[in-house]
């Protein structure tokens, strides 16, 4: 018997892996936010299907635009305008949804330096450019759910062209979502269509239970750290409850508080994003507590009802020093073996 | 006795396949057309031959004999004759004598007895020169001279005996084969030990697949100063001495007092085995128990190999693939990857993993960090990998060692098994210590290594 042929390859330890991707960590993201966004496309029809198509095309452009053609493959382009597309009003114009999806990814993400860069999310900061530069339209595309003729006609704000008329009328429902009413001390919409996401609202946004439910499915794939979102919802109900209890009439409740508006969608996809998260575990529950936190605190006492986005932005901006704070340390030396 | 304890923080789960009867099984390996022999096999100094070129020598007889205190002597692993004492490369620049030894046809595998003693009447001294006499090194991760260590041992004082019986590898299966073959061994390595070490206590710790053999192979003992079973929960790298240690340490093991971590020695299941093989039976250390594993072998499993047996040939006889990829030099996790197959398999040797290649082989590019913290919840030592390879990709070599302690980094390639972004971290970590002491050399004025 001779030796087997020696033309080996020489490569260094470890020869073994976990087998996760990034790539694999974007996939399942997606999966897991097919459910809502299908339900997005139910409830409101032609209009979320074409912001959230609009919202991704934007985003692959942009990161063609900006890195190499390979750079498509690890699907962080898409992902990024799925969750753009799901965190805008379903009226709000293509043209703008466009633009926002552009930025998202030329701004908030390459002008960082590309995957693993950004501080910011950079569909947050894709929502939050728009929010800045188009606040009527952002604050009024609002489109009645289940309403019939919405799968067979766009709204006429989304096909709304540049430099229109800022008066230009805005379908369906404009004026409250559920939870500015309840801040006016309105009855907002019931708990229930909450959590279904049976009201008006952003396209991905209304039903907490899908979102709940991909996210606990990310969850458990370990796809993303659960101290987080466990962290920040924990925090948004134990203070809901507290100031609830004190003053009933001016804040909601807290199934009221954890099922609207974008809580459950940042909770689960936005604040749980490697990128802008700690990178260590104590990090991770800081990180989630100050978040819940600060949306309570923005969401009751400030002007802006919709306060997650800002929390999230706030909470991406602290994670530099979290992660100073908890530094690993590490093992002390051992004696002589 | 079963209790499971909650190790370390960090590490990985790694697939580690329920010990079946089989992975206890020892084949015997014949000898090959020639067995080459460094004179010098352990982390220390090289011994001296005092055979010839054209001698003839018994398999056991003395062929190199130890000068200095960090050396050990050399046995001749099979009866036949020296045909040539050289030089070859050490494989680090430098050269390091051989005896290259043709064993004779027929050869039996029985070994010649230099030594005639009764190793349960020796006392303290003269167990540590039997064990420096047999040859024996340290057959876990750590290979000096075993002497030596125990002599270090022995004045600092230690209180408890840890024998590390924790699978260090996937694949690997060395410890069902000791447990079952050499349960006696264990039993008196560790009472020879323990003697030399004046130490009451004894601990065999395994991880939940080998329990059940582990606590068979106790029962089996007679004796009643038999070591005290810990079970662990599996996980990688546990077997590493400090991380054990602590474990131990920290919540007692039924039996034994709580300890103190520096009042602790660990020796590897293998090393207190071969004590007990070898001083029993007046043996010297002629061959090795290894596995083989890998996709690219069709008889894996454990093998006792003569050392000098080129790895080529070993693979050869478990039935090696003709084309095969990549052959490690231990396993999977910390193996080094070998670029030829007629090195010598000397003795502390643990195994080797043959490949053949197939998509899982080679990983995909790596991409950029994406801060996931994954790297850093799996470092066992509570290092910070991320930022660890983000100063290497920047070639910041003295803020990896000085702010995040690159040199406590063991190469357990953790954080480079779980990331995301296949980012070769340990690869880069061990290429900046290189540089690192690299630099540290020429600022004191010296060569560098
Ligand atoms: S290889 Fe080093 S840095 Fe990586 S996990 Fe192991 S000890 Fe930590
Ligand atoms: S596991 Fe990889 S991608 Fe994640 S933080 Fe560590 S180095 Fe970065």
């Amino acid at each position: 018997m001779t030796s087997p042929t020696c033309r080996l390859r020489l490569s260094t330890s470890p020869h073994l892996h976990a087998g996760a991707a990034v790539p694999q960590w974007m996939l399942h993201s997606v999966i897991a936010l097919l459910p809502v966004t299908l339900f997005a496309v139910a409830v409101f029809g032609l209009a979320a299907l074409a912001t959230i198509t609009v919202a991704i095309l934007a985003c692959l452009l942009a990161e063609r635009a900006c890195a190499a053609p390979s750079a498509l493959d690890d699907g962080s382009a898409m992902l990024t305008g799925l969750l753009l597309g799901l965190s805008l009003p379903p009226a709000l114009p293509l043209w703008m949804v466009a633009v926002g999806g552009f930025v998202a990814v030329a701004i908030g993400k390459h002008l960082f330096g590309g995957l693993g860069g950004p501080v910011f999310h950079p569909a947050l900061v894709g929502r939050v450019i728009l929010q800045a530069a188009f606040p009527t339209a952002m604050a009024q595309a609002w489109v009645t759910p289940l309403a019939p003729g919405r799968v067979s006609e766009l709204p006429a704000t989304s096909l709304a062209q540049p430099f229109m008329s800022p008066t230009a009328p805005y379908d369906g429902l404009s004026g409250a979502t559920p939870l500015t009413a309840t801040k006016a001390g309105e009855a907002g919409a019931p708990t229930a269509d909450l959590w279904l996401g049976i009201v008006a609202g952003s396209v991905g946004e209304t039903s907490a239970v899908l979102l709940l439910l991909g996210g606990v499915y990310l969850a458990i794939r370990r796809m993303i750290d659960w101290r987080i979102p466990v962290a920040l919802l924990g925090t948004v109900a134990a203070l809901s409850a507290l100031l609830h209890g004190l003053d009933a009439e001016r804040h909601p409740e807290v199934w009221t508080a954890l099922g609207s508006g974008g809580l459950m969608l940042g909770a689960w996809f936005f604040a749980t994003d490697p990128g802008i998260s700690p990178t260590t575990r104590r990090g991770a529950w800081i990180y989630g507590l100050a978040i819940g936190a600060l949306v309570v605190v923005m969401r009751q006492f400030s002007g802006h009802v919709e306060g997650v986005m800002y929390a999230l932005l706030l909470g991406s901006a602290l994670t530099p020093h979290i992660d100073r704070w908890t530094r690993p340390r590490p093992l002390p030396k051992g004696v002589e073996r | 006795m079963f209790r499971h304890r909650t190790s370390f923080s960090g590490g990985i789960k790694l697939a580690m396949p329920d010990r079946i009867a089989a992975d206890a099984v020892v084949r015997q390996m014949p000898f090959a057309p020639l067995l080459r022999l460094p004179l010098r096999q352990h982390a220390g100094a090289a011994a001296v031959a005092v055979v010839r070129a054209g001698e003839e020598v018994l398999r056991g007889q003395l062929l190199a004999r130890a000068e200095d205190e960090t050396a050990v002597p050399l046995h001749a692993p099979a009866t036949g004759r020296v045909v040539r004492i050289g030089e070859q490369s050490d494989g680090a620049g430098g050269t390091v004598g051989v005896i290259e030894l043709a064993p004779l046809p027929g050869d039996t595998q029985e070994q010649a007895r230099e030594r005639t003693f009764d190793a349960d009447r020796l006392d303290a001294d003269e167990l540590l020169a039997a064990i420096r006499e047999a040859g024996i090194i340290g057959l876990g991760g750590e290979r000096g001279p075993t002497h030596q260590r125990l002599q270090r041992a022995r004045k600092r004082g230690v209180a408890v005996l840890v024998i590390n019986g924790i699978e260090g590898e996937p694949g690997f299966t060395r410890v069902p084969a000791l447990l079952a073959r050499h349960g006696s061994d264990v039993i008196s390595g560790a009472r020879f030990l323990g003697k030399v070490l004046g130490s009451q206590d004894a601990v065999l710790a395994v991880e939940k697949p080998d329990a059940n053999s582990a606590s068979a192979m106790l029962a089996d003992s007679e004796n009643h100063d038999r070591p005290v079973l810990a079970v662990l929960r599996p996980r990688y790298p546990q077997g590493a001495a400090e991380l054990l240690v602590r474990t131990l340490a920290r919540r007692p093991v039924e039996g034994i007092p709580a300890f103190n971590a520096e009042k602790a020695m660990v020796f590897s299941l293998a090393t207190v085995a071969e004590i007990g093989r070898l001083l029993s039976h007046g043996l010297t250390m002629t061959d090795q128990l290894i596995t083989l594993a890998g996709d690219g072998l069709r008889d894996t499993g454990n093998y006792r190999v003569p050392l000098g047996t080129p790895v080529g040939f070993a693979l050869a006889q478990a039935g090696a693939h003709s084309e095969l990829d990549r052959v490690l030099d231990g396993g999977p996790m910390r193996g080094h990857a070998l670029g030829h197959l007629d090195r010598p398999i000397t003795k502390g040797a643990t195994g080797f993993v043959a490949m053949v290649a197939n998509e899982q082989a080679s990983l995909p590019e790596p991409m950029a960090c994406i801060r996931c913290g994954e790297c850093v919840a799996a470092c066992p030592l509570q290092l910070h990998p991320a930022e660890l390879g983000l100063l290497a990709r920047r070639g910041e070599i003295q803020a990896m060692v000085e702010d995040w302690h690159l040199e406590r980094c063991f190469e357990c390639g953790c954080c480079a098994y779980v990331c995301p972004s296949h980012i070769p971290l340990v690869q880069m970590f061990r290429a900046a210590k290189k540089q690192s002491r690299r630099a540290k050399a020429l600022a004191a004025g010296e060569e560098p290594a």
